[in-house]
């Protein structure tokens, strides 16, 4: 199976070198053609577990962090926000 | 007797008795880590001075005579994809190199209602993807059975540091074989707990229909005392399951009369090595002796458990790692002009090549025109494959089968042929793939003289059977002998 690599990396939000996509290329054939070995089943139906129903908590909101500590983690934050590249000119 | 070398329920009576004090043992746990940790590289992170402090605390709680759970006082490792709250999770990644969790995961709390003394962060495969922790961004962790050797993965920190002494017990993830793999190839013992029992609130995810946290240990009853104290339902994972969790150490059995054991033959096929099929047989004629009935059973899709667990793992890695765009947290490349470019940018730079991989299968698997053929081909034989565990157990109580076809390889020996890689998971995936709890515990050494590990395999919430199967083994042989390693 040839696989598009560059089609591929868009998907993924990934981006490599010419010399990396050639390697990938490889891997990334191969590794397809080992997962192809499945049966040959009807995949027609429904798949939904009826033993195991999950059920929802309910949507309540709880205090359990402040800004601050969620920014902690940010890459950029100027006033309480996250900075992000311009999104709409 | 150095305290490092024992086991978790040991030093609980010890601590109880006041034979010693968690500061003695816990500064001999550290200890340890500062002798070995140069070789073995097991830790990401070690917390001593909140270590030592919780140690502290649970000695004077203890002085004044507080009622304390056996688990009190026991230093405990953690795997680095689970969060501690103001300790890094690093997943092992570039892309959470910075990265401090403002919470615990739900297993965190749970163990903190026991006063355990945590002591450090362990390294991994990136985001738990890999069977050999060779994956890791920051360092390789080695066997300490022979430091030529991968520890397995990707809990490989978290079997190497039980095996050395640099942890009593860890707790690890297992998504298609990481806490089973690493404890057979570091000799310890490892519990792939039923999907559903264990909370992943907290846990970085991977495959979120196959993740189950799990301890590792150096006794069949560390495990079953750990687990007792991290199962149960919680309102934060929605995929739990509500029902009663005894105290798995309390009836804690060493019979196995009266019980079948199934032998599924494709599980000693080809590929599995001549001293590890030979090894796991001479466990089954052990139970066999004890009283056991030995049979043979069947589970043909066997064949085609990797590539449904490659799919369905890979698809749901793809998504989950979405989440990973330099936005809220982790890394961002300081190269890009628009938000596409700090999207794709900050992904190439921050994830490893594996992780790459399986994003791209996952997104090609689940690409327009690939879904039928690919992922809900996967899903479909995964039904298959859950029936024919089903069936098996009509027959049998539980099964014995190697962990892995082979022993440990050596370092770099399989990184560049991501395939060969993927063989390691043989015959640890199915378990995942049918949600089902599995125990590796260690049952002998191989020419290379590293250490085998053989897997029983229960229905689900079996772990009780598990446990007292895999304890009346470790009686039997009088303990798992780890002095090799704890020297």
């Amino acid at each position: 199976m040839k696989i598009d690599m560059k089609r591929l990396a868009k998907l993924s939000k990934l981006k490599f070198s010419p010399e990396e996509e050639a390697k990938f290329q490889k891997e990334m054939e191969n590794i397809v053609a080992m997962v192809e070995k499945l049966p040959d089943i009807d995949a027609s139906g429904p798949l939904i577990d009826p033993d195991n129903p999950m059920k929802m908590r309910k949507d309540v909101p709880e205090k359990k962090f402040t800004r601050d500590e969620l920014l902690k983690n940010a890459p950029e934050v100027q006033a309480g926000c996250i900075v992000v590249p311009k999104v709409v000119d | 007797m150095e305290l490092y070398k024992l086991q978790a329920s040991e030093l609980s009576q010890m601590l109880q008795n006041k034979e010693c004090s968690s500061v003695e043992l816990t500064k001999s746990v550290l200890g340890r880590i500062d002798a070995k940790e140069d070789q073995i590289k097991a830790y990401l992170s070690v917390d001593k001075e909140g270590a030592l402090q919780k140690a502290q605390e649970v000695d004077d709680r203890r002085l004044k005579g507080e009622d304390l759970h056996p688990l009190a006082g026991i230093p405990i490792g953690v795997k680095d994809n689970i969060c501690l709250k103001g300790m890094p999770a690093t997943c092992a990644s570039r892309m959470l190199e910075n990265f401090v969790p403002p919470y615990n995961a739900t297993v965190i709390e749970k163990l903190n209602q026991t006063d355990c003394v945590y002591l450090g962060k362990l390294n991994m495969d990136e985001f738990a993807m890999g069977s050999s922790t060779e994956n890791s961004a920051f360092q390789k962790t080695r066997n300490p059975y022979n430091t030529d050797y991968v520890p397995g993965g990707s809990s490989g920190g978290s079997a190497a540091a039980v095996a050395a002494g640099e942890a009593v017990v860890t707790l690890g993830s297992d998504t298609g074989g990481s806490i089973r793999q690493p404890a057979a190839y570091c000799g310890v013992v490892g519990l792939k707990p039923t999907y559903g029992s264990v909370s992943r609130y907290g846990l970085v995810a991977f495959a979120s229909s196959l993740d189950q946290i799990g301890p590792m240990g150096r006794s069949v009853k560390d495990l079953a005392l750990t687990y007792s104290a991290i199962c149960g339902k919680d309102p934060m994972d929605t995929t739990t399951v509500s029902r009663e969790y005894p105290d798995f150490t309390k009836n804690l059995k060493s019979d196995v009369k009266s019980l079948k054991i199934g032998l599924p033959k494709e599980y000693f096929a080809e590929g599995v090595t001549a001293d590890v099929k030979e090894a796991v047989m001479k466990v089954a004629k052990e139970y066999e002796k004890l009283g056991a009935t030995l049979v043979e059973v069947s589970l043909p899709s066997t064949d085609y458990a990797l590539s449904a667990y490659y799919i369905i793992a890979s698809a749901e890695a793809s998504s989950n790692l979405a989440r990973f765009d330099g936005v809220k947290y982790g890394y961002r490349s300081p190269n890009y002009a628009n938000l596409e470019e700090l999207y794709e940018n900050t992904r190439s730079e921050g994830f490893g090549d594996e992780v790459k991989r399986r994003i791209m299968l996952g997104t090609y698997v689940l690409s327009s025109g690939y879904y039928d053929a690919y992922y809900k081909k996967a899903k479909f034989t995964q039904q298959l494959i859950q029936q024919q565990y089903a069936d098996a157990f009509t027959q049998c109580d539980l099964l014995l089968t190697p962990t892995t076809p082979d022993t440990a390889f050596k370092i770099g020996e399989n990184v560049s042929d991501p395939i060969k890689m993927y063989m390691n998971d043989l015959l640890t995936v199915m378990i995942n793939i049918a949600g089902l709890p599995a125990i590796s515990m260690p049952c002998g050494f191989d020419q290379k003289k590293m250490p085998i590990g053989c897997q029983l395999i229960g229905s689900k919430f079996s772990e009780q059977t598990l446990f007292d199967t895999a304890n009346c083994y470790e009686q039997l042989v009088g303990g798992f002998d780890l002095s090799a390693t704890l020297q």
